[in-house]
């Protein structure tokens, strides 16, 4: 038994790279990213040179441990409606959900590495620019 | 362990997110369990101060140095 999830107005620019935007009840939500950011002090794209073979990728990110202690639970829902007025969302992006509703279970991992490149020879106080 | 949950009247004017990314989660209702992870990875030995292979320089390029 779940409550009733009323948005008046929702208002979402980008939704990009799987994300979803889902309006509605829903049982598991099962989300997984893996990212390779390269920045490079000069523009050259080669997609072959880095394959997701980086030990972040592999290994296992640990858990919390689960309580073994047997939990009786019980909610009572005096007002069965969560009432949100507007949202307004900027960006969705990398694997991400936005979700009205109830859902049962979510699990979620993402895994992101960056690299930088710079040119040799050069002084780099100069270079450190945002762009 | 005993729990007990009452849930009384909930109501939210205005949410402004900027950005939600990288497996990450906005709900608006119930849920029974999550379980976000999540790893980054920012080395200093990620750091690459080395040749890049020939190529043509553009205009913008020569402007930054």
């Amino acid at each position: 038994m779940s409550r009733l999830s009323v948005v008046h107005l929702l208002h979402a620019n980008a939704v990009s790279f799987s994300s979803v935007l889902q309006i509605g009840d829903s049982q598991h939500i099962r989300l997984s990213g893996r990212a390779l950011a390269v920045q490079r002090q000069l523009e050259y794209v080669d997609s072959r040179e880095f394959p997701l073979a980086f030990p972040i990728f592999t290994k296992p990110i640990p858990t919390p441990p689960i309580d073994t202690e047997p939990l009786c639970h019980h909610t009572l829902h005096d007002c069965p409606l969560i009432a949100v007025h507007s949202m307004r969302i900027i960006g969705v992006s990398s694997t991400s959900v936005v979700h009205i509703g109830s859902t049962k279970t979510v699990e979620a991992n993402s895994r992101v590495k960056h690299i930088r490149q710079l040119e040799g020879g050069k002084s780099y106080a100069r270079s450190r620019r945002s762009d | 362990m005993n729990m007990t949950v009452v849930n009384h009247h909930l109501s939210v004017g205005h949410i402004a997110i900027g950005g939600v990314a990288s497996a990450s989660l906005v709900l608006v209702g119930d849920s029974e369990t999550i379980q976000l992870a999540s790893a980054f990875d920012t080395p200093p030995e990620s750091l690459i101060i080395g040749p890049f292979p020939p190529k043509q320089n553009n205009k913008k390029n020569e402007e930054k140095q």
